[in-house]
């Protein structure tokens, strides 16, 4: 550390780094054979993908029966699912549009896998709202579009178009930014190719990048604007998806609390997922001079923050359904606490509020194992939280005579399994060929910390 | 409805009595004799079938011809529209109890059976298993032809066999037996007589698997006449039932529903307002719905009667002692019921399902006493719904031991499966000479049979019945038969030597025995059509001889036996789907859940909780019933209000038969099969009964239940069944739903709106208020206090909007697809959950609520459903993509999933779908429409007619059928109609009203009488 000259900020790139170190680094691993590490956790992903793939193909053969659901418990792991992976997205877009417009510039190192994440859960996410579906090759009539049906329009009072509406727009928006912030790094390695397939393939994804100073100007200038249009979405997004449930007249559905909960909850989730998937990369990868300990307690302290909101959301549900003097309300969160759900939703108070706040102790949060625990239980915690919200609201509600239970089937199982095989299978293709750190803007934080900008060399 | 009813017009037309020509000359297809029923797909049904019903049924029943060709109309037919439909009255013969029904009928095919209205046997009503048999008529399973020794053969071969082993047993003197269930057809009756007369030694047995002999063997004690009286409830303002389920199964429930809920009017001070009594150990549907329900053991009825008598006696200052020890009951309660019977003499009914001879002599007695004989009671026109006697049956069955037996004719009995003594009369029939079966199935009786010559369907028949002396009620054919059955009247006349068709017959039979008795039409001709028409005809017959009571026959019952050291009391009761077993093969009747446990497709030992308890076993747990001499295994149902020491076991389960249903339902991997370990739907309890000198017994004492470790899964369409939340679970000072709302009698009569508990709600919507209801604005009001939760409106439902079948499985997920359920929840005192184990039951027909401010609108993306300018929510199952948010938002769950492509188990059941009804495939969301297709039917016929439609003009299935009159259909925008004026009566409510959902149903509040509560339930 003998460089370093700041006393009041700590480099944000570790060992030194100048800029031709950190393109060979991030590029590397691209251009050589994959590590035998990689292949194993690319089938396991890959396996689990086609668990999914085949039990979503039966069910949609057979019918939706091979689910759990019942005439009382319309949606279960389906729509759990959905806003379990919706909600994963949130980090990503979280931490590259907000925290870009906040200038955190410790950002730079896991934008890109952030975003990616996001991609990748938003298409896991979207699956979710098809295949639940009774008759999923119809699902383009939720689309709102000039048609010879009638023509018959969508409703525009049903969350479910909300919902189309929200989430394709985040994606689109994510995309864009997602593949904008690349641009220049694929010119990279597009640059870095021989002749043959993989130069004509970056030639084309680099869309005829320069580098000169009006494209760089230009560049900027488009990135801060998506940057603008994508922040109002973190809050949109998963609003939206509360909507589903918050205009509803289900008790434990029909609560104005949603919006903020729903937002808090998926940020919360998001930054879970990422500690989890940077620690991953972290290791397999050999990234620990670009993901430092520093990012690792940034997003343990988002870790606490959101789950304190989180578990905020939780006490304020009691008191309102206890202030509300409805009896069907007040039942509903009962029936949570202490119902035949109950370990579910213990399950879900315990990983979300309890578990983090370990990570108010500084050697829990520099202690890699302990933090990739608590992002795992995070993570299932939150699932939880999706699975008591639909779950338990719907299996008891008004007339006790509907009163059922939900048992998943193992097609259920398989679909949710699959959704994690697929997330997984495209993230290891995409730290396999694509640039996980974004290079061009690692390099314009390599002075951060240091004396000269730029780099100590 | 009426204008449509029609009667056979085709033949006839000339007066030619005889030579029945179809109206449409020679253009009638006429099937080919050797066509392949069993490859019967809807070109070939269709052809079959053909148009004009009438005239091809009689004539191809004459002659028939082989055909190649299906021929189109060349004149068309009078009347006949393709795609329109007709009702013609005719009689429903699912039970002895001889409904009358209107069967609606399209192109060719029945597609629906509802109740005559003009009958007055059962008033327009109809039950679950009438409402189920059509299903029967396109039952590809039913016994096509006949058949010799198992395998098919043709009548003349089935005939002339036969009459070769009659001819050498009429030389030899050999002893003949006719073994039938009670038969009211004068005509059948006939024929049976007439085929006897050709022996020697011969004699019809009637014998009912629910047997009610002991009534008609008290009555031949008491009065000298060997009949079931015929009851009357709407005159009876005490009513006391020892067991008897008379809402449900007992002889005639949908006439017996009519006229009690008749008897509970509410109308004008409710001054006449019935109170009833039920002593049962088991909880029927009946002791459901009574005032004072007490729970005692079959076996101490006995004294229980004998108690209330000398109680009776006293008043009327006669002499009876009651001797026994202690009572099972409170004296106190019999005191007060022996006085109100004794007031209210002559407004009385006491009644009791017993099979001892002994009660129901004491029953009469009481009767007798109260003056209820010729007012609640009528001997001199008896009832004729029920005439078995055990006595006789006893005899044949020694009879069929002692191989003494030359010839038995079956007629529509399965005495093997259903009787105790099943093993000894299958030993029996192997060793008579000749067996003839006359039944509609294979099952457990045919097999053993020698010939077997198959039935049609009561729809494809003509037939005559005479439920109450006087009473005739005829039934004619609905479609061409499907298959190559023979009526039994024409079997029995061809063994008889003298060959007939059972039209002739019948036809014969009333001018020569019914005509003469009329006075209203002075020729047969007129008589006869009116008859046709009108489904019934009463005619002055001969009264019965009654003799004066005779008291010496009344007996102290035979004391209660002996208990065994932790022995139960098993009770075979009757199911209000299965009966007495005859319809075993009906996927409806399996499905549709049991009133009172909302158990499907199962039989099961039922249990009150406490017993559970101290046999340590829970729902599911199989036990073995053991009598000591024979045993079987039974899944444990814990049913709340069931007496400690009685066990309750369905009878009409474990046919052959129902192996059919082994793949009925969807097939996926975790999917579980129908049947249970047996292969068989449920299990056969008729091994545990016993028939002796005291007649067929229904309960047994001193059965010894023992867990065996196994485990059967029992579906259930309820799985809790209180209107409070479980205790643990209560939020502070609210455990009560407000979803039921009741009050006594007396609180009604001083605050008819007692009980009624109107939540404070704000107005405010959301979305703009876009239906004005301009012109109709349909609703319906269900009444609480009328409903008993029969059901039938559930198959009704069924029939009518082609619900599927599901299976076991599907329903134990919480998957059946009846658009119409009943909920039944149980309560204690001002409806807590129940403390002991005396419940409150309460029925609640519930479906889809049709709301104003709909919440399944708003949520679904594609518009599948939305508002009619009626006030009707619309399903558009084209529209649906299945994603089942309407049905998470809807507060009342009346929405039902495809979630599989639920098929028919049987493809010729397609051939009774509506067609006025879309089929939903799978993955399509579906609920009650308020028979839509009914409200534009009634509409187009009003503006043909040029006339604006009538309050009543429609009814939907449900209200159609229903024989307590509970459900009210109409228009809410007229005031001056039914519904508006039960809608804003002081007892009207709607269910969760205080989610601002504006249901556009509304409920009536349930009145027990019973002492004040002091205002009912305010919640």
């Amino acid at each position: 550390m003998a460089d370093v000259y700041s006393t009041l900020r700590k480099p944000l790139v570790l060992d030194n780094k100048g800029p031709i170190d950190v393109t060979n680094d991030i590029t590397s691993a691209l251009e050589s054979k994959p590590t035998g590490l990689w292949w194993f956790t690319f089938l396991f992903s890959f396996s689990l993908l086609c668990v999914g793939i085949a039990s979503a193909s039966y069910m949609i053969a057979t019918g939706i029966g091979t689910w759990g659901l019942n005439n009382t418990v319309g949606w279960a792991f389906d729509i759990t699912n959905f806003v379990f992976w919706i909600g994963i997205g949130h980090a990503g877009t979280l931490i590259s549009a907000v925290l870009f417009l906040l200038r955190q510039k410790w950002r730079t190192a896991v934008n890109r896998s952030a975003e990616a994440m996001t991609i990748f859960a938003v298409i896991c996410a979207g699956i979710f709202p098809v295949i639940h579906m009774g008759r999923p090759w119809l699902f383009f009539w939720i689309l709102p579009y000039p048609n010879l049906r009638g023509p018959l329009w969508v409703n525009f009072r049903s969350p479910l178009v909300w919902d189309f509406f929200a989430i394709a727009t985040y994606f689109t928006i994510s995309l864009l930014f997602w593949y904008v912030g690349m641009v220049p790094d694929l010119a990279t390695i597009r640059d870095r190719a021989k002749k043959g397939i993989r130069k004509a393939i970056f030639t084309i994804l680099s869309v005829g990048w320069s580098a000169s100073f009006r494209v760089w100007h230009r560049y900027e200038v488009l990135y801060l604007i998506l940057a603008g249009l994508a922040t109002p979405l973190v809050i949109s997004v998963h609003t939206i998806v509360s909507m589903d449930f918050a205009t509803s007249v289900i008790p434990g559905w029909h609560t104005t609390i949603f919006p903020p909960y729903f937002v808090a909850g998926a940020i919360f989730s998001g930054m879970s997922m990422v500690l989890t998937l940077m620690i991953i990369a972290r290791k397999t990868m050999r990234l620990e001079h670009y993901i430092t300990m520093g990012h690792i307690n940034s997003m343990s302290k988002l870790v606490i923050a959101t789950g304190g909101m989180v578990g905020l959301a939780y006490a304020t549900e009691f008191l309102t359904a206890l202030y509300s003097g409805v009896q069907y309300e007040q039942f509903v969160f009962i029936n949570r606490a202490i119902g035949p759900y109950a370990w579910a939703y213990w399950t879900m108070v315990g990983c979300n509020v309890g578990v983090p706040q370990l990570l108010w102790f500084k050697g829990v949060r520099s202690n890699l194992a302990f933090v990739f625990i608590i992002s795992l239980l995070v993570n299932v915690g939150m699932w939880f939280e999706r699975f008591v919200l639909i779950v338990t609201s719907l299996h008891r509600d008004f007339l006790p005579s509907s009163w059922t239970m939900f048992k998943p089937t193992i097609i259920e199982i398989g679909i949710l399994v699959g959704s994690f095989g697929l997330f997984f299978t495209l993230f290891m293709l995409f730290i396999r060929f694509l640039p996980v750190i974004s290079m061009s803007e690692i390099k314009g934080v390599l002075g951060y910390g240091r004396q000269q900008a730029g780099g100590a060399k | 409805m009426e204008e449509n009813k029609k009667y056979w017009k085709s033949f006839d037309t000339s007066g030619r009595e005889g030579q029945l020509q179809p109206d449409s000359g020679g253009d009638q297809p006429v099937p080919d004799e050797n066509s392949p029923v069993d490859n019967l797909n809807r070109r070939t049904f269709l052809k079959l079938a053909g148009f004009s019903v009438a005239g091809s049924a009689i004539v191809a029943g004459c002659s028939r011809a082989p055909m190649d060709n299906a021929v189109p109309y060349m004149n068309q037919p009078e009347e006949v529209i393709p795609g329109r439909g007709y009702t013609y009255a005719s009689t429903c013969a699912a039970c002895s109890a001889r409904c009358g029904i209107l069967v609606s009928n399209r192109d060719g095919r029945p597609v629906k059976i509802e109740g005559n209205p003009d009958h007055p046997i059962s008033k327009g009503g109809l039950c679950p298993v009438g409402q189920a048999s059509l299903l029967g008529v396109y039952d590809s399973k039913r016994l096509q032809g006949p058949q010799i020794n198992g395998s098919a053969a043709n009548w003349a071969d089935v005939d002339s066999g036969i009459n070769s082993k009659l001819n050498e047993i009429r030389a030899n003197g050999g002893k003949v037996r006719v073994l039938s269930h009670t038969i009211n057809s004068p005509s059948t009756q006939k024929a049976i007589d007439d085929f006897l007369s050709t022996f020697d030694d011969t004699q019809h047995v009637m014998y009912d698997a629910l047997s009610c002999s002991a009534i008609l063997d008290a009555h031949e004690l008491t009065h000298q006449t060997r009949a079931m009286p015929h009851c009357d409830f709407a005159k009876a303002k005490n009513i006391v039932s020892f067991d008897a389920d008379f809402l449900a199964t007992w002889i005639s429930p949908v006439e017996f529903t009519k006229a009690y809920t008749s008897g509970r009017s509410l109308e004008n001070g409710a001054h006449n307002y019935s109170h009833h009594t039920q002593f049962e150990g088991r909880l029927s549907l009946t002791g459901s719905r009574a005032d004072k329900r007490v729970r005692i053991k079959p076996a101490e009825t006995g004294a229980v009667v004998s108690k209330l008598a000398s109680l009776v006696a006293e008043y009327a200052g006669e002499h009876y002692r009651h001797q026994g020890g202690t009572l099972p009951v409170d004296i106190h309660l019999l005191e007060e019921l022996a006085g109100k019977l004794w007031q209210g003499r002559g407004q009385s009914l006491v009644i009791t399902g017993s099979q001892d001879v002994n009660v129901q002599t004491l029953c009469n007695y009481i009767n007798h006493l109260c003056g209820n004989y010729g007012s609640t009671i009528h001997l001199d026109n008896p009832s004729l719904q029920c005439q078995g006697s055990d006595r006789d049956l006893l005899k044949m069955s020694d009879e069929l031991e002692s191989k003494s037996i030359d010839a038995l004719v079956l007629l529509g009995v399965n005495p093997v499966y259903d009787l105790p003594n099943g093993d000894v009369i299958a030993d029996g029939l192997k060793n008579t000479a000749l067996v003839v079966s006359v039944g509609s199935h294979p099952d457990e009786t045919s097999e053993l049979a020698g010939f077997v010559c198959p039935e049609p369907h009561f729809l494809e028949a003509w037939n005559d019945y005479e439920p109450v002396n006087g009473l005739f009620s005829l039934g004619q054919p609905a479609i061409q038969q499907l298959g190559n059955q023979r009526h039994a009247i024409e079997s029995l006349a061809s063994w008889s030597g003298q060959a007939n068709k059972a039209y002739d017959a019948i036809r014969s039979g009333w001018r020569e025995q019914i005509f003469p008795h009329q006075s209203a039409h002075s020729s047969f001709d007129k008589f006869w059509n009116v008859t046709l028409h009108d489904g019934v005809s009463a005619v002055t017959m001969n009264p019965r001889q009654v003799s004066a009571f005779n008291r010496n026959a009344v007996k102290a019952p035979t004391a209660e036996p002996r208990a065994v050291e932790n022995g139960f009391e098993l009770q075979v009761i009757a199911s209000s789907s299965m009966l007495n077993g005859e319809h075993g093969n009906n996927p409806f009747l399996h499905e549709l859940p049991d009133p009172i446990s909302k158990v499907v497709w199962d039989n099961y030992a039922s249990l009150s909780p406490d017993a559970a308890e101290r046999l340590g076993v829970e729902e599911g747990d199989v036990v073995n019933l053991n009598t000591g001499s024979k045993s079987i295994d039974l899944p444990a149902f814990i049913q709340p209000g069931q007496h400690n020491q009685v066990v309750a076991v369905a009878f009409g389960y474990g046919q052959s038969g129902s192996a059919r249903f082994g793949d009925i339902g969807p097939e996926w991997i975790q999917g579980k099969p129908t049947v249970g370990d047996n292969g068989l739907i449920g299990t056969n309890v008729a091994p545990l009964m016993s028939l002796d000198d005291n007649g067929l017994a229904f309960t047994r004492s001193g059965v010894i239940l023992t867990p065996t470790g196994r485990k059967h899964y029992i579906a259930t369409t309820q799985r809790y069944d209180f209107i409070s939340v479980p205790e643990k679970l209560r939020p502070p000072g609210a455990g009560v739903r407000a979803i039921i709302m009741e009050t006594t009698l007396p609180d009604y009569q001083h605050d008819p709106s007692s009980g009624i508990h109107t939540p404070h709600h704000p107005d405010a919507q959301l979305w703009p208020d876009d239906h004005p209801y301009e012109g109709y604005h349909w609703a319906m009001a269900v009444d609480l206090n009328k409903c008993t939760g029969c059901s039938s409106c559930v198959v009704a439902c069924q029939v009518e909007n082609n619900i599927p079948v599901v299976g076991k499985d599907e329903v134990s997920r919480g998957r059946i697809m009846h658009w119409m359920r009943i909920d039944r929840y149980y309560a204690g005192p001002h409806q807590s959950l129940p403390q002991g184990d005396d419940v409150d039951v309460v029925h609640q027909p519930m479906f889809c609520q049709h709301c104003d401010n709909a919440p399944c609108e708003t949520v679904c993306p594609v518009l599948a459903t939305v508002h009619s300018s009626e006030g009707l929510n619309q399903q558009i199952y084209n529209r649906c993509v299945g994603t089942r948010y309407c049905s998470n938002n809807c507060p009342y769950k009346t929405r039902r999933f495809n979630f599989f492509d639920y098929k028919r188990d049987d493809d010729s059941q397609n051939l009774m779908l509506n067609p006025n009804v879309t089929v939903r495939s799978r993955g399509i969301m579906e609920k009650c429409s308020l028979c839509v297709h009914r409200i534009q039917e009634a509409k187009i016929n009003a503006k043909g007619r040029g006339e604006p439609l009538k309050d009543g003009d429609i009814q939907p299935a449900c209200q159609q059928t229903c024989p307590a009159g509970a459900i009210v259909f109409g228009d809410s925008n007229d005031p001056e109609s039914e519904v508006s004026k039960l809608m804003h009566c002081p007892r009207a409510y709607r269910v969760l009203e205080e989610i601002n959902v504006r249901p556009s149903v509304s409920y009536l509040s349930l009145v027990r009488n019973r002492d004040a509560s002091g205002g009912g339930y305010h919640g």
